[in-house]
């Protein structure tokens, strides 16, 4: 009877819950760790990243007692605290996340506790929550479980700030609830040599407001997924990132926006720049546009700006789509070196051409960094693009500080 | 100057590379006739061992995407790949391959 039944349901084009999408770019997750094979690098979700850098951290490197110090600040009306067994244990998936890599696995089967940010129904939390993660030891593999729950109606901003050298697998599960308005920002501002493998798995609720910024500086290797599925019809997610690639950093983010409910919406735009020999930087989009998501709006942008010979951008937007009842589905991408149209204006004005690189390099961020909407962030952004320039583009130019103070 | 014991001679088939660590570094060791060579066992293209690629013709390939790299220079002779792989200065000693992984014959940093 079965196979009536799913011939039946193959003929009506229809399939159990979401339907199943047959796709290489997500295969299809499970809890249990022996499910999931060790990477050979050659999968399409690993075909980019260099695996003999993770440190283990892909296969099995055992998860050691964090060298990792873990510090926050706890607004009025919020929970924030490290819970442990069955607490833990509980919040497990709470975005709807079912692992589709070993790691992801493991981290959600093995690590013993859990970062809870619990942020109730209807409370507005005024000021952000930040969350310093400050890694002190390279040489200890280490993973973590960060749950964020936000209750209906409620509007927060929590932030992610990565410092220090630490080798880590991250998931971070974020569930927003119905009608809510949360931002979560990840700064990876790293030291050379660390190793940062994440996972940001959220769950917009219905009519919810979610805003992902993915911001990547610093580290060896750095590479995070960011997901995003919807919870009920009118949710709506923005994904921003920004991204700075130095001599030998491999620095890679993948999005996925899974839309699962009718009439949501999806917006990503990820801007980065690479300078030095071996710098490389890799962003995958996908966006998948499931049977039931009718009437729902999408785009996805990547740019990048190769400022320097020796670098290499990788760039992928995909989009998969099972119906075309829609609002609009749109993806865009473009690598390039200064467009010298851009410096001659500027120079033709008086402006240096060192001078007039460091000004297109900003108009570049500029437009991003604006949108995070966290003041703080934003003008440590700008300080930090202004550190990043100054390492390579312009550092013959020796009047950068007369310039800073205009701005 | 630090030569290693890499492997045996004859370990080395005529058709294909062996793969051997040393130290940090993992090398492929390759022979074009009597030659031995040893090059660092990465394609500078995406990553492949090229150990599990042919040999023929004093050229490794990659078996991914088809790109070949000579075994004297380390450089590539077709596309996808345009970087020079590493090559490591080699001795044979009786009936064993020496490799120094410390130095490069073409000045390429091993990946």
């Amino acid at each position: 009877m079965t196979v009536t039944t799913d011939s039946v349901r193959s003929a009506l084009e229809q399939g159990p819950e979401h339907g199943k999408v047959e796709s290489h770019l997500h295969p299809a997750g499970s809890f249990d760790v022996a499910d999931h094979e060790v990477p050979t690098g050659r999968e399409e979700i690993w075909r980019f990243t260099p695996l003999k850098r993770l440190r283990g951290l892909h296969a099995d490197a055992e998860f050691m007692p964090s060298a990792t110090s873990c510090t926050w600040n706890t607004p009025e009306g919020v929970r924030v605290e490290g819970v442990s067994g069955d607490e833990a244990r509980g919040l497990r998936g709470i975005s709807g996340l079912v692992p589709n890599t070993r790691w992801a696995a493991r981290v959600l089967a093995e690590v013993p506790s859990s970062l809870l940010i619990d942020v109730p129904a209807d409370t507005e939390v005024a000021e952000p929550i930040v969350v310093e993660l400050d890694g002190t030891d390279v040489a200890v593999t280490e993973a973590g479980h960060v749950a964020m729950r936000f209750g209906a109606h409620s509007k927060a901003v929590v932030v992610l700030n990565h410092t220090g050298s630490s080798s880590i697998a991250a998931v971070v599960e974020i569930a927003v609830g119905d009608g809510a308005d949360v931002t979560v920002v990840s700064l990876q501002d790293w030291a050379d040599d660390a190793v940062h493998l994440s996972h940001h798995q959220a769950r917009v609720g219905r009519d919810a407001t979610y805003k992902h910024a993915a911001i990547s500086f610093g580290g060896d290797l750095v590479r995070m997924d960011a997901n995003v599925t919807y919870d009920g019809p009118g949710g709506s997610a923005e994904l921003l990132g920004l991204y700075f690639a130095d001599a030998g950093q491999h620095i890679e983010h993948r999005i996925f926006a899974d839309h699962t409910a009718p009439r949501t919406k999806s917006h990503a735009v990820y801007k980065g720049a690479l300078q030095g020999e071996k710098a490389h930087t890799v962003w995958v989009g996908n966006v998948l546009i499931r049977k039931v998501a009718e009437g729902i709006e999408t785009y996805e942008e990547n740019r990048n700006l190769v400022l320097t010979d020796g670098c290499q951008a990788d760039s992928i937007p995909n989009l998969e789509i099972e119906t075309g009842e829609i609002e609009g589905a749109g993806h865009a991408s473009a690598t390039a070196r200064f467009d010298d149209n851009q410096l001659f204006y500027l120079q033709s004005r008086g402006v240096s051409e060192a001078e007039a690189q460091r000004l297109v390099v900003h108009g570049f961020f500029n437009d991003l960094i604006r949108q995070v909407g966290v003041p703080s962030i934003e003008d440590r952004l700008l300080t930090t693009v202004e550190a990043e320039l100054a390492k390579n583009v312009l550092k013959d130019v020796g009047s950068l500080a007369a310039f800073g103070s205009d701005d | 100057m630090a030569f290693e014991r890499a492997c045996a001679l004859d370990e080395v088939r005529a058709d294909q590379g062996l793969a051997v660590t040393l130290g940090r570094h993992e090398i492929v060791v390759a022979r074009s006739g009597d030659e031995v060579f040893a090059l660092d066992n990465e394609c500078s293209h995406a990553s492949v061992a090229l150990s599990e690629g042919e040999v023929a013709g004093c050229q490794i390939e990659c078996w991914l995407h088809g790109s070949m790299f000579d075994l004297r220079t380390g450089k590539p002779t077709n596309l996808p790949a345009t970087e020079p792989v590493a090559t490591f200065p080699i001795e044979v000693r009786g009936t064993d391959v020496y490799v120094d992984t410390e130095t490069t014959l073409n000045g390429v940093t091993p990946a």
